[in-house]
């Protein structure tokens, strides 16, 4: 084991693909939320460094923990959401194939994914307040709600490709561009249960302010907010990411910087397709979503799984 | 599973404004709901018998932000009753114009406020920008975009020139397009039927049992209006539909405001064509004689009432206000108990709560009398020993 | 008077109904008349209001410090006309009923000539103080004429503090 293996998976975990680009490229994203949000209600919206202002702000913020709480998961939590993205990350083909590639790395990508989600609901249940209590019992049933018809629509690539490698699915993508106007449904379902997992509206229940105030994260202050909401923007990133590599052909084969820009761009459509999610509709309630995902959003993977099979038997 | 007791206010992002709501969650559905009153207390209505006549129409316009013109009105119509003034048709006139422009701006407001109850921020955010141009309509014709304190003691103190009636109607036919499209956006989105159909439910032999007024009351199906039922001023020369809405929930109400607006832009046109000429104000004598009156006025929100009793002095000897707010908020926790706790700021928004309305009347709390003796150079001692001690020195800003 | 006729009708019926309990019954204009009734038939005259003359709307209570009595003015409508119900109490001991039994949601009224006159309203159930603050000094009512700002709250000893 050479120090140069050690170095290397520093650089990775820390530089690239890891905390450093994954925090500046959410950052940049999260900028772009608030600023194409803006521009489409008709706002001005914030500068480019909000994003970037308000985490600074944060972070030199008191730290208040509230004295019912347990106190060492309230703190370590935040870390723990941070951790969960940027191992998925490692997984994900930023543009020829992923760092750690290994076949089923799809699987764990999604299990990885749902680990801050599940700091969320232990951060709200461990804060004691009923606000956080209610809105970590709402986290957790739309983990129920979205993560079936998310895993659903990531089924429908992977048959097509015959693996369950995130790279594989991607260059098989890459050699048959032909398949990808197929998979559209499977896109919008997972899209919508993107949204849901982001926990953006119109399913953003679990932290409605006019409802619940902060939801998981009333209680939470400063630092540890601050590493909260670096999470969700990593995120972001990340559900991008995978939705670029599974669905859209990650770097259709090309290397270097010409893919690692397409990358960028596909990322950025999948994000301008969250805003405008975001923008057009009103938040629905709990009930109505786990309904929605349910009786819409599951049948229609089902559906494309089925084509997906029936296109694969037809086509060898 | 277990019941959880929380807490909605006095200070929670989804009120604007302090109320308190208890609410019992078995889940997320609500077991039992109760309210608490009188957070904002202001003692308006002892006030008003230590001021004179004139004096209590700036003070009774500062009852409430939004419906400022409708409390004064009704304050006024009371006095000029008791004082036998007849005041001339022009400024009958422009009461009703301010009055429809004030239910334009309510409602505009109230759709945005709805909207970002639900989450709705675009809807919000475009309702509140159009809302401008019946703020700068108020300010044309008031001065002032909120306490435009057109009333005077017998008549109104500005007049409408040509100029603003052109300006005004011009406004008013953009106000109309946007609004038929707002009525269209609210009656047809998916997410806003979801959110607001069946929601709040409250049945009209209910309302009628609880006092219900005002569009809250109309979305129940009861047909009441005092515009219609009692015509003050010039009402009973204007042509306007009375709206009511018998699905007796949130969609009701939301529908009933929109067309309602649509209405009110019809009033404002009539109005400004019918504009008879004269002048706009008569003489009162200050000494109001002895008598009694009380008075009945549609407020945006519903029926506001004032009494008011003069002893023939220059000061009234009681005045009474009672804010249509009031009479709706006991029918906030029928609508609320079985419903979702998701629905709970959207339900009590859809009453349109007014709080400061509501709790008018009562003494300067400790706090504010303090701060009154504390005179301007105290305070901004006060405010630089306080920066001082946390480091920043505004000693050396010199105050213009 | 056949401008009045429907006010007329209106007063014949009560006078029918309520006779001696009725007093000062005054046709003010039209759509306004006004009477005072004894407060043992304040309920009664309510009820019949409300389910036998369609008045059913009790548009709020006013509270006045008459002197000798204190009195409530109970403004009840039928969305046309208002017919305002006095009902005297003595000073020294004043006591009403509530009305929450005719008119429902009257709580919020009934509670302020509780607080802001010092009026007891037989019937009402305990609860909070409404409109005034929990801490305000008990025995004090800031309606009544006799009330001043520094019963409640003396001189700040702001001051001092110069």
């Amino acid at each position: 084991m050479a120090i140069e293996n050690i170095l290397l998976a520093l650089f990775y975990v820390l530089i690239f693909p890891g905390i450093w680009f994954l925090a500046t490229y959410g950052m940049t994203l999260e900028w772009v939320d608030r600023k194409l949000g803006a521009v489409l209600q008709n706002r001005v919206g914030p500068p480019w460094f909000q994003p970037m202002a308000d985490f600074i702000k944060l972070v030199s913020k008191e730290v208040i923990i509230p004295k019912a709480c347990d106190n060492v998961m309230f703190r370590n939590l935040p870390y723990f959401a941070v951790a969960g993205v940027t191992a998925a990350m490692m997984m994900i083909p930023v543009w020829n194939g992923a760092l750690f590639s290994f076949e089923g790395d799809l699987i764990a990508v999604i299990y990885l994914l749902t680990i801050p989600t599940a700091t969320f609901f232990l951060a709200g249940w461990s804060s004691t307040s009923p606000y956080a209590a209610i809105g970590s019992m709402r986290v957790l049933t739309q983990l129920f709600a979205y993560e079936v018809p998310l895993m659903l629509a990531l089924i429908g690539p992977a048959i097509l490709a015959g693996s369950w490698n995130i790279t594989a699915i991607s260059e098989h993508f890459a050699r048959n561009p032909a398949y990808m106007p197929a998979q559209i449904a499977g896109f919008l379902v997972a899209v919508l249960a993107l949204q849901g997992k982001l926990e953006r509206l119109p399913f953003d229940s679990p932290h409605a302010k006019t409802e619940i105030v902060g939801g998981q994260f009333t209680e939470y202050t400063g630092r540890l907010l601050a590493f909260f909401n670096m999470a969700v923007s990593m995120e972001m990133v990340v559900g991008a990411a995978l939705l670029n590599a599974v669905f859209l052909g990650g770097g259709l084969g090309l290397t270097g910087i010409g893919a690692f820009v397409l990358f960028m761009l596909k990322t950025f459509g999948v994000v301008l397709l969250l805003v405008v999610l975001r923008v057009l509709m009103a938040r629905i309630r709990i009930e109505q979503m786990v309904n929605f995902c349910w009786q819409i959003l599951a049948p229609l993977a089902m559906a494309q799984i089925v084509f997906d099979i029936f296109l694969k038997i037809r086509l060898g | 599973m277990s019941k959880i007791s929380i807490p909605l206010g006095p200070q929670h992002p989804g009120l604007k404004e302090p109320i308190n709501f208890g609410l019992v969650l078995e889940g997320e559905q609500i077991d039992k709901a109760t309210v608490n009153l009188g957070y904002n207390h202001r003692g308006i209505e002892k006030a008003a018998e230590e001021r004179t006549y004139i004096q209590d129409i700036y003070l009774l316009e500062r009852v409430c932000g939004i419906c400022s013109h409708s409390h004064t009105t009704c304050y006024i119509t009371c006095v000029e009753e008791i004082a036998k003034a007849e005041i001339p048709e022009r400024a009958k006139a422009i009461r009703v114009l301010v009055a429809e422009l004030e239910r334009i701006h309510s409602h505009l407001l109230w759709l945005g406020i709805a909207a970002y109850e639900i989450g709705f921020d675009t809807l919000f955010m475009y309702v509140w920008r159009d809302r401008e141009q019946v703020l700068d309509c108020l300010e044309l014709v008031g001065g002032n975009r909120v306490h435009y304190a057109i009333n005077t003691l017998g008549g109104v103190r500005r007049d409408i020139t040509p100029e603003i009636k052109a300006e005004l109607l011009k406004r008013v036919d953009i106000l109309e397009a946007r609004t038929k499209y707002y009525t269209t956006l609210a009656t047809e989105e998916t997410t806003v039927l979801a959110r607001t159909q069946k929601v709040g439910v409250l049945p009209k032999d209910l309302a009628i049992k609880l006092g219900t007024n005002g569009p809250t009351g109309r979305a129940s199906g009861l047909a009441r209006d005092v515009r219609k039922d009692e015509p003050y001023l010039i009402y009973d020369k204007l042509d306007f539909k009375l709206i009511t809405a018998d699905t007796c929930d949130v969609f009701g109400r939301v529908v009933v405001r929109v067309l309602e607006t649509v209405e009110s832009c019809k009033i404002i046109r009539q109005v400004l064509n019918y504009l008879p000429e004269g002048p706009i104000s008569i003489k009162v004598p200050w000494k109001v004689p002895e008598g009694e009156a009380v008075n009945r006025y549609e407020a945006p929100r519903g029926e506001d009432i004032h009494y008011v009793k003069g002893n023939g002095t220059d000061k009234p000897e009681r005045v009474k206000v009672r804010a249509p707010t009031l009479a709706n908020y006991h029918a906030v926790p029928h609508m609320l108990e079985g419903g979702w706790m998701a629905d709970v700021p959207l339900v009590i928004a859809a009453i349109d709560p007014c709080m400061s309305c509501s709790d008018r009347a009562l003494v300067t709390d400790r706090a504010a009398a303090r701060s009154a003796v504390w005179s301007w150079e105290e305070m901004r001692r006060n405010g630089i020993e306080f920066y001082k001690r946390r480091g920043v020195d505004f000693s050396k800003v010199v105050l213009k | 008077m056949s401008d009045l006729e429907l006010e007329e009708r209106l007063k014949k019926r009560l006078e029918d109904k309520f006779g001696g309990d009725i007093s000062e019954f005054t046709i003010q204009r039209r759509r306004r008349l006004w009477l005072t009734v004894k407060p043992e038939r304040l309920v009664d005259m309510m009820r019949f209001l409300y389910s036998e003359m369609e008045f059913n709307h009790l548009s709020t209570i006013t509270g006045m410090d008459l002197g000798e009595n204190l009195a409530a003015f109970y403004h009840t409508t039928d969305q046309h006309t208002i017919i305002t119900v006095r009902a005297k109490t003595p000073r020294a001991t004043p006591v009403l009923p509530t009305v929450r039994d005719v008119f429902a949601g009257t709580e919020s009224y009934e509670r302020e000539l509780e607080d802001l006159f010092g009026i007891k309203i037989e019937g009402l159930p305990p609860g909070r103080h409404y409109p005034l603050p929990d801490d305000f000094p008990p025995g004090q009512h800031p309606l009544r004429k006799d009330w001043k700002l520094t019963d409640a709250y003396p001189e700040p000893a702001v001051k001092e503090a110069k």
